[in-house]
């Protein structure tokens, strides 16, 4: 128990010592944390919009006003030639063109089919596919009206199938983004600490050779990797808290669900990455190593974990490998625990399965650690 | 009695051949010299002698104990200080020895007695609270020395322990060691000064994995037909 607090205590004293693993360990992440959920976003606030009307109508007219009453849209008027108008499109001008064709107008009001062109710059996807809903939302909703309003000459099946357009609302997900992203975020911070400073704390021992006067002496190899293990698990948790509060302070995110609880399953998944840090220090040679075997799990861990893109659409064996993922556990009781509140009940198996994880992994490190070499 | 028996001691790494069937025998508070040129293998000896690597073929008891199968009870019993130094260099002079104290179980009141006695001693009890990064190379060298010795081992094992550093500190340096030696404690050190190799009571010279020659300072050189260990080397290394 002395050795152990004594390690303890010599590996505060180097952490505090370091102003380079200070500011990695406290300074980075929190700027990390203020900033990339601003950058990394997907929610879409202004398209540019152009309209083509061959009608000239008063529905295309009133069509086209609609646009102006919506926050996201920056109406750049009617453009009378269609080649200025793509040549704007070329140029990044705008994002959206509407071209009414002839007689919309007439068309819709005989009950006829009738097509809209909307064509959208898709140099950026989720804008042009953002932008392309929320148009449709926009005339949808206004033929939704139009075709209340004009009951009396539209019947039921003279409407184009093409207005009834509920599919669009998948597209508000993104409108939540921040919320996803920033625990998130706070996701990756975790492991970052856990993985990756530990991965090369024990191998920079190696490096510069203080493991030798420690392996020199009678201690037990479980004694000495705890010694490590606590240190780096209190600050893990320190930061997870501090993420917490950035989380509630700047972006307005209150945990829904226990507090206790999700400390108690973040204690656990540090645990997971921190065994995973001193198993792949100990079979590195060097820090260039580590960091390499490090950065090469978490870009994998990360793609794989549902923080960037949705896990359903993923191939069946990218689900399979995922079972080995970590990382997609953890996210899975953080997107249930923060944001939806979910009690113990729903995250269990995440929580079995992250405590085995532990205590594979760390059973890992310890064998692995070899105090004398071969 | 014999503190350390090597019989037929061997290292291989793959096809290279770093330690070759040696054996050699070290009284209890001798000092036993161990010279050869860069590679000849002594450290190698020295890192099996101390449990720090697994023998390839061969057995060594060390204080008693078989490096093999009871390396943890020859850990608590000897004092190495490596070639390259291995203190944490930042922490102090005083954490470094309360580290090492602690994790060999010295009581907590006598520990820091034996801390402050021991500094005393090296004459740096003012350098106590330095960071051990900012001292110099040969403070450093008597400070490894001081902590490889505080949990008062049967055993040292200094490996080129004055290599790097200026004279006066290497004359300090084999005070402290006689002084050490002198309470009954064995110590085997390994050094490419030959003026160093004098000092000692026994001495052997390796090559390529080998021991060439085994014996007291004065029978080596009577027996090669020269006057100092640095002619006998020579002459040893030419073959």
């Amino acid at each position: 128990m002395r050795t152990i607090l004594i390690l303890i205590k010599k590996e505060f004293l180097q952490v505090f010592r370091n102003p380079l693993l200070m500011s990695i360990l406290i300074v980075a992440p929190m700027v990390q944390f203020m900033i990339f959920p601003f950058c990394a976003d997907y929610e879409i606030k202004v398209l540019d919009i152009a309209f083509i009307d061959h009608d000239g109508s008063r529905i295309t007219q009133d069509i086209i006003h609609s646009f102006d009453a919506s926050d996201i849209f920056v109406s750049h008027g009617i453009i009378q030639n269609k080649k200025d108008a793509e040549k704007m499109i070329q140029h990044d001008k705008i994002d959206i063109l509407v071209e009414f064709p002839n007689q919309f107008e007439e068309d819709l009001m005989n009950g006829e089919a009738t097509r809209i062109a909307i064509t959208a710059n898709a140099i950026n996807t989720t804008k042009a596919g953002i932008g392309v809903g929320y148009t449709q939302e926009i005339i949808g909703g206004y033929m939704q009206k139009f075709q209340e309003d004009n009951m009396f000459i539209a019947s039921e099946e003279q409407i184009p199938a093409r207005l009834n357009l509920s599919y669009i609302y998948w597209y508000n997900e993104q409108m939540n983004y921040k919320n996803l992203i920033v625990p998130g975020i706070l996701v990756i911070l975790v492991t970052l600490i856990g993985c990756y400073v530990t991965a090369l704390n024990l191998v920079r021992e190696k490096e510069i050779g203080t493991i030798e006067q420690v392996n020199v002496t009678p201690i037990r190899r479980w004694q000495f990797l705890i010694g490590k293990m606590i240190p780096f698990w209190i600050l893990g948790m320190v930061e997870f808290i501090m993420g917490l509060f950035i989380m509630k302070l700047v972006f307005g995110i209150t945990v829904q669900g226990s507090i206790p609880m999700l400390l108690g399953i973040t204690a656990i998944y540090l645990l997971v990455m921190l065994g995973l840090g001193f198993f792949i220090s100990s079979v590195s040679e060097n820090q260039l190593q580590a960091m390499f075997i490090v950065l090469f799990l978490f870009i994998i861990f990360v793609l794989l974990s549902g923080l960037f893109t949705p896990t359903e659409g993923m191939p069946q064996w990218a689900h399979y490998t995922n079972y080995l993922n970590p990382m997609s556990f953890y996210m899975e009781v953080i997107k249930k625990v923060v944001l939806k509140g979910s009690a113990f009940v729903s995250v269990q198996t995440e929580t079995i399965v992250l405590s085995v994880m532990a205590v594979i992994v760390n059973t890992g490190a310890i064998l692995s650690y070899q105090e004398k070499s071969k | 009695m014999n503190s350390i028996e090597v019989e037929h001691l061997t290292k291989k790494f793959g096809d290279f051949i770093a330690v070759n069937d040696i054996s050699f025998q070290v009284k209890e508070g001798e000092i036993f010299g161990f010279l050869g040129a860069n590679g000849a293998g002594k450290t190698t000896a020295i890192k099996m002698m101390s449990g720090l690597l697994q023998p390839t073929s061969g057995t060594a008891m060390v204080a008693g104990y078989d490096v093999i199968t009871q390396s943890k009870l020859i850990k608590r019993n000897i004092g190495y200080m490596s070639q390259r130094f291995s203190l944490y260099n930042d922490l102090t002079v005083f954490e470094n020895m309360q580290l090492f104290g602690t994790i060999y179980k010295i009581p907590r009141r006598e520990l820091k007695d034996r801390i402050m006695d021991s500094l005393a001693r090296l004459d740096m009890t003012k350098q106590a609270n330095l960071l051990v990064n900012s001292i110099p190379l040969g403070w450093k060298q008597k400070l490894a020395f001081a902590t490889a010795i505080l949990h008062k081992p049967k055993i040292v094992f200094l490996d080129e322990p004055t290599s790097g550093v200026d004279p006066i500190v290497r004359r300090e340096f084999w005070n402290l060691i006689y002084e050490t030696a002198s309470t009954g404690v064995t110590i085997l050190v390994t050094t490419h000064y030959m003026d160093e190799a004098e000092y000692c009571h026994r001495i052997s010279i390796m090559a390529d994995g080998v021991i060439r020659l085994l014996g007291t300072p004065e029978e080596l050189k009577k027996q090669v037909g020269v006057n100092t260990i640095n002619d006998v080397f020579v002459e040893y290394v030419k073959h």
